[in-house]
């Protein structure tokens, strides 16, 4: 086909696509189709080792969802804006390559469809200086961002690029920055000496404001015909850097452009910190996880789409304190194993194929490939037994993933076969174990003192009054510890003067199990969560009020499972709504400064973070200082994750976290868990705080400014 | 090598003790009843001899038809079999008519070693252990801390006020378990699956032939003198108050 | 018709420990409210001497096996000789001491003469000519009164509750032919606690510091109480992680869960996680200068005040007390 093709100049300003690179155009298609076919090797190669293991889990259900997922995370990338430098670092190479992709489409779409097919140079005019703008702009962005990157990982070099004072760097990540920059300083350069000797018929160039600008000041001396020799140069080294880098992408961590994006797309859609449980568990024969094989492949996936951001390693309460685990490095472990034995999985694999349609009996299944590629166990060499019990299952990892990788339900899944399957785990869980047994309290404490903190309150259990409002799930510190009786009584007493309709379940409740669950004990969990729901679900159970995070989170996401269904609220929901309601009036002003620290399992987990925040802003008097570790990025007390009942090596993270609440000079830390409580209380008694600080729950502190505070003498001193 | 462990069913540590009005025993309605632990402790050790040198472990108790549960949590340990040994004749068996009917299910297999708690927390008695050697004619060793298995004999450490005894003696004995012998493990989950399937023969007294006449009855139970408040110890300084102390400690505590 | 109240003496090395007096004393009194005579039996090698010293608390016979084969003890041989001695003698009532060796030995001889035996009693007394004995049972949560279908009624009794009282009686000497059959067991070393260190599950007596302890030596103090006391020394968490006490020293809910007849908490306030290792304590007693320290609401006996002080001065009244 014949088309007039208008000339380029003042009115249609354009380019040249193939300018003093003409005939280059077959040797570039066929080194084009090479890239793209070691590429699409490479993908392929990776794909069949992500299928090469793992059990199924369906992951591709509620698609809109999946797609939401995908755009925010993967596209706007919002987790990874949390942090001022590396957000900002990351969306300007990722930004600006998006662009930029969309510009070389325009230039080949043009030179390639449009204007051989149609005669249609689009791209010309205020379009085309629009466009040249842009891509100078966003090429910019790129150069920035490559920039702020090499300067942080090996001048600032932050630790979470580390492990331990040793860099994780490799040669992987220079090269795909050398590539990055590569690409963008040759762009720059390409426009540049064709601008250097075109600029007298093509003045509307300087849209081009990088490349003009060196064209102009840096290349000015330039001979035109060395320019065109340099343009042709760096033309090919252009070529071969943007070649190269697709080519590399399926062999180095570049690889992430696909895997973590897809990687948000089969994110977990349960709500934050659910626990798939083990289905059936009485006719299962394995449980938990030993060997690689036995993670679902989305488990195994998540590794590959870790880009070693160090995020997660940053509020890690047990890397932070010196201990043994960082949810980055437990995650690279169990990549590098992956990467050791899936190619062994796959042979095994046809093999067994193989030898199946030569017997003409069905394929066996591939029988465990560990050990005999790598030589060593995910559990004990992959990943230790101080890194697998390090874990309090705070969250934070799994919260401020810029991947959406799960970390917590593997760690899970390692301690259910440490405990289910080998028995094989800390004495001091073992008797916690037992306790719950034996008295469905973690202390051991006689089952039928449960209900002692509430006698002389006037509270009806629903054995005697079933038609109530609420349950209030007191939990097994509300219920046995003397200073969690004390947040019983106090929420208690509030719900009483609001005249909120509310019963207990007296010695008919038993532990909620979280504990347990957490430590690997599905067994017991489940039995303690039967036992629960059965007397829930006995009285018609509706609405449910729960002290502790723990028992709240856990009635709330994992009941279902198991037939308990309620509307779950933690007391500072109730409190905060009792507050706005005018239900109660907090007349009393408590002076001083207060801070509050957010427990794990309200905050993160549940994203309770305003409530109890409102209530303590509602005090007179009250003034609210933060903790630097606030909201979505708190610090753990140390407790969760049944580690409570555990031995702490080391520095103590309770300590920690007391000390970032003395930093900010309060005199109270605000809590709204009784296993955050006790351990800043130890926290304040350790750091020898006790004359400056105290720790109190929330509805203590409601309790004294409405006034309702009871001085009980303590124990009957001698008279002097 | 055939290793027999004795074990009852007792109420948790921590359970509520009401005794009956009528003083006969005491109320068993809300209890939670679990492996006597100074026998868990005689499982343990059986358990790490049969790992250590072979053999297996024979799981033995009397008590009502809730004791089946006490031997699965045994077997769920690791042992291999049971024998149970139920009948309402014995609800009310003393040490002696305990120890004769342990006996008589014993003498009918073989055995090497045996172990028992060094007494139960329920009747806080100690007696079966050495009651159970005399009947089989065989040692005894009690409140054993230490074991070491030699073939054809063994050694043990037992504490007695003020020393430690090494003692050895010649299989088969009876061996009573005291605290710190070990840590009795916890069971696994395909243990407690496995358990549910190990074999476990039910006998009654008439198959076993012995009488259930008791010895020693305990005619009547009561509760214990309420338990005072705790008291705070007056005095003008701290000499005073510890020598009240001393004083309390020694003549109504009557513990130093 | 039986006859005979019976106390199975106990000696050590060839002093008889303080119980054998402490039974003789509640022997005399149940012989003398069924007119019955006191006997006891003494067996080991060259103790004939100790039987007048068990006339002075009331013992009108004593039997005394004298042979090299009683010494040091073994259960097979004494309860062969204790039980024939009963036999023979047609007891009523035998007493033994609810020590290591008398409950080791009791139940041994009971089974050998098909004899109830009642454990640990902290009460004896008769009825209708027989023994009622009265002892705790379920960890002291309740007692049980024991009768006796068969004679002799066999008890033992726990140490330190009956009270030694002297009455001077003969203390007559009856020496016994002591024939033993094969005895399996052998003692093959007698290793005393010089350091009177028990590892802190099996010690009767824990002396404990925690927080309040303020320091490594401080625990000086607590060690010179638990010498006195024969005890051991405890660590709340707080003091094993500031590195003042070893691990291993650990009372509470991740370190070791304890149940002594006396457990002294020095400077522990007694959070929940303590006292889930150490409430089932016998006898608690909490020395702390804070009044509202939660361990006092666990506390039998509560001394409010400063540690440093009280502590010592406890160590100098018992010292004088046990003397």
């Amino acid at each position: 086909m014949e088309h007039n093709i208008i000339p380029i100049g003042i009115g249609n300003e354009g380019r040249e696509v193939f300018w003093n690179a003409q005939g280059f155009e077959t040797i570039l298609f066929i080194l084009t189709a090479v890239a793209m076919a070691i590429f699409a090797y490479g993908v392929y190669q990776r794909w069949t080792l992500w299928k090469a293991m793992g059990k199924e889990e369906i992951r591709w259900d509620q698609l809109p969802l999946r797609l939401k997922s995908l755009f925010v995370n993967g596209f706007l990338q919002i987790k990874t804006w949390k942090d001022a430098y590396p957000g900002i670092m990351h969306g300007l190479i990722f930004f600006g390559f998006f662009v930029l992709i969309f510009g070389a489409a325009f230039d080949a779409g043009e030179f390639h469809i449009t204007e051989p097919l149609l005669g249609w140079s689009f791209n010309r005019g205020n379009f085309y200086l629009g466009f040249a703008f842009l891509m100078q702009a966003f090429g910019l962005c790129v150069l920035i961002g490559v920039l702020m990157a090499m300067l942080r990982r090996y001048v600032i070099k932050p630790e979470r690029l580390a492990y331990k004072g040793k860099s994780d760097n490799t040669a992987d990540d220079a090269i795909a920055l050398l590539f990055i920059l590569g690409i963008v300083v040759t762009g720059f350069l390409i426009s540049a000496l064709r601008i250097r000797v075109t600029y007298q018929e093509t003045p509307w160039e300087s849209v081009r404001f990088v490349s003009w600008g060196i064209a102009t000041y840096a290349l000015a001396g330039v001979e035109t015909s060395t320019a065109l020799t340099l343009h042709k140069v760096m033309w090919w080294t252009h070529t071969f850097i943007v070649l190269g880098f697709i080519a590399y992408i399926p062999y180095s961590r570049l690889l992430h452009i696909i895997t973590t994006p897809a990687n948000h797309f089969f994110a977990s859609l349960k709500p934050t910190g659910y626990i798939e449980p083990i289905r059936d568990i009485e006719n299962q024969e394995s449980f938990g996880v030993s060997k690689l094989e036995e993670f679902t492949w989305k488990q195994i996936f998540d590794s590959d789409a870790c880009t070693r951001c160090g995020r997660c390693q940053d509020g890690c309460p047990a890397y932070l304190t010196g201990k043994h685990l960082s949810p980055k490095k437990l995650v690279q472990d169990i990549k590098t194993h992956w990467l050791e034995i899936a190619p062994a999985a796959i042979k095994a694999k046809v093999a067994a194929v193989l030898a199946a349609e030569g017997a003409g009996v069905a394929a066996p299944v591939a029988e465990a490939t560990e050990g005999t590629a790598s030589g060593k166990a995910l559990l004990g060499d992959v990943v230790s037994m101080h890194e697998l019990w390090d874990c309090t299952n705070c969250m934070y990892c799994v919260e401020n993933c810029s991947a959406s990788i799960e970390h917590v339900q593997k760690i899970i899944d390692m301690r259910r076969y440490k405990v289910l399957t080998e028995a094989d785990f800390a004495p001091e869980l073992q008797l916690t174990y037992r306790n719950m047994e034996n008295n469905s309290n973690p202390w051991g404490i006689g089952a039928h003192m449960r209900a002692d903190w509430a006698k002389e309150m006037g509270i009806k259990t629903l054995a005697e009054d079933a038609n109530v409002e609420y349950l209030f799930y007191v939990g097994c510190a509300g219920s046995f510890d003397d200073r969690g009786k004390k947040i019983s009584v106090a929420f208690a007493k509030i719900l009483q003067a609001a005249g909120v309709s509310f019963g207990i379940l007296g010695t008919e409740e038993g532990c909620c199990g979280d504990s347990a669950m957490r430590g690997g004990n599905e067994y017991l969990f489940q039995s303690q969560a039967q036992a629960n729901i059965e007397i829930m679900n006995g009285y018609g159970v509706k609405k449910i009020i729960a002290i502790c995070p723990h028992g709240y989170n856990c009635i709330k996401k994992d009941y279902p499972n198991f037939g308990g269904n309620y509307e779950v609220y933690h007391h500072t929901e109730i409190i905060a709504d009792l507050i706005a309601k005018g239900k109660i009036k907090l007349t009393k002003s408590q002076d001083g400064i207060f801070t509050y620290h957010d427990s794990c399992f309200l905050g993160r987990y549940n994203k309770v973070y305003d409530q109890p925040r409102q209530i303590l802003n509602a005090i007179p008097g009250m003034k609210l200082a933060e903790m630097d570790r606030n909201l979505s990025k708190s610090f753990c007390c140390g407790a969760g994750g049944a580690r409570m009942w555990m031995e702490e090596e080391g520095e103590r993270i309770n300590n920690a976290r007391t000390d970032q609440a003395i930093a900010t000079n309060a005199s109270t830390i605000a809590v709204g868990c009784p296993f955050c409580l006790t351990m800043l209380s130890d926290g304040i008694k350790d750091k020898q705080q006790s004359e400056k600080m105290v720790a109190l729950d929330i509805s203590e502190i409601v309790i004294k400014a409405m006034g309702l505070e009871e001085t009980k003498a303590p124990v009957d001193t001698c008279a002097t | 090598m055939n290793i027999i462990a004795c074990v009852k069913q007792v109420p948790d540590t921590e359970a509520q003790i009401k005794v009956k009005a009528d003083g006969s025993g005491i109320e068993d309605g809300q209890i939670k009843w679990v492996m006597n632990p100074y026998d868990e402790y005689g499982v343990e050790e059986a358990l790490r001899l049969k790992e250590k040198n072979g053999g297996d472990v024979t799981i033995v108790s009397v008590g009502p038809a809730r004791s089946m549960e006490t031997i699965r949590t045994a077997l769920a340990m690791g042992a291999d079999k049971g024998i149970h040994i139920c009948d309402a004749a014995l609800d009310n068996a003393d040490a002696f008519v305990t120890a004769s009917a342990l006996a008589a299910a014993i003498k009918g297999i073989p055995y090497d070693i045996i172990f028992c708690g060094q007494r139960a927390i329920d009747d806080d008695s100690g007696q079966v252990g050495a009651m159970l050697a005399e009947l089989l004619g065989i040692p005894q060793l009690t409140l054993v801390t230490k074991l070491d298995f030699a073939g054809s004999s063994v050694k043990v450490i037992r504490p007695i006020e003020g020393a430690q005894l090494s003692i050895e003696t010649s299989l088969p004995c009876v061996v009573t378990a005291q605290k710190g012998l070990n840590e009795p493990r916890y069971a696994s989950l395909p243990g407690i699956m496995k358990a549910k399937k190990k074999p476990v023969d039910v006998k009654n007294a008439a198959a076993l032939g012995i009488a259930s006449d008791v010895k020693a009855k305990v005619a009547k139970v009561v509760p214990p003198p309420a338990r005072a408040a705790g008291k705070i110890i007056c005095g003008d300084d701290a000499a005073q108050k510890a020598a009240e102390l001393a004083r309390c400690l020694r003549e109504e505590a009557k513990v130093i | 018709m039986a006859k005979g109240v019976f106390v199975i003496a106990e000696q050590r090395d060839g002093a008889l420990r303080k119980v054998s007096f402490e039974l003789a004393s509640a022997a005399r009194k149940l012989a003398d409210q069924t007119g019955n005579e006191v006997s006891a039996i003494l067996l080991g090698s060259g103790i004939e001497s100790l039987a007048a010293e068990l006339g002075k608390f009331g013992v009108d016979k004593v039997f005394v096996g004298d042979n090299a084969a009683l010494e040091p003890y073994v259960t097979e041989a004494h309860a062969q000789v204790v039980a024939k001695i009963l036999k023979d003698n047609d007891a009523l009532i035998a007493l033994f001491g609810a020590s290591v060796q008398g409950k080791d030995l009791s139940a041994r001889v009971a089974a050998k003469l098909a004899g109830g035996l009642a454990t640990d009693c902290t009460d004896v007394k008769v009825d209708g000519g027989k023994l009622v004995a009265i002892r705790p049972m379920y960890a002291g949560k309740c007692f049980g009164e024991v009768v006796f279908n068969t004679t002799p009624g066999m008890a033992s009794l726990r140490p330190n509750v009956f009270p030694a009282v002297e009455n001077a009686k003969a203390g007559a000497v009856t020496k016994v032919d002591v024939v033993i059959d094969a005895v399996k067991s052998k003692v093959l070393e007698v290793q005393k606690d010089t350091s009177g260190k028990v590892d802190l599950t099996e010690a009767n007596i824990i002396v404990s510091g925690g927080r309040g302890m303020k320091g490594p030596d401080e625990y000086k103090i607590l060690e010179e109480l638990a010498d006195v006391l024969k005890g051991t020394v405890g660590a709340s968490r707080a003091a094993v992680d500031a590195g003042w006490r070893p691990q291993k020293d650990q009372v509470g809910q991740t370190g070791k869960v304890v149940s002594p007849n006396l457990y002294i908490a020095c400077g522990i306030s007694g959070a929940i996680q303590h006292l889930a290792g150490m409430s089932s304590s016998k006898c608690i007693v909490a020395i702390n200068k804070d009044a509202e320290a939660p361990i006092f609401t666990k506390a039998d006996f509560g001394v409010v005040d400063d540690l440093f002080k009280v502590v010592p001065e406890l160590t100098t009244a018992c010292k004088k007390l046990m003397a």
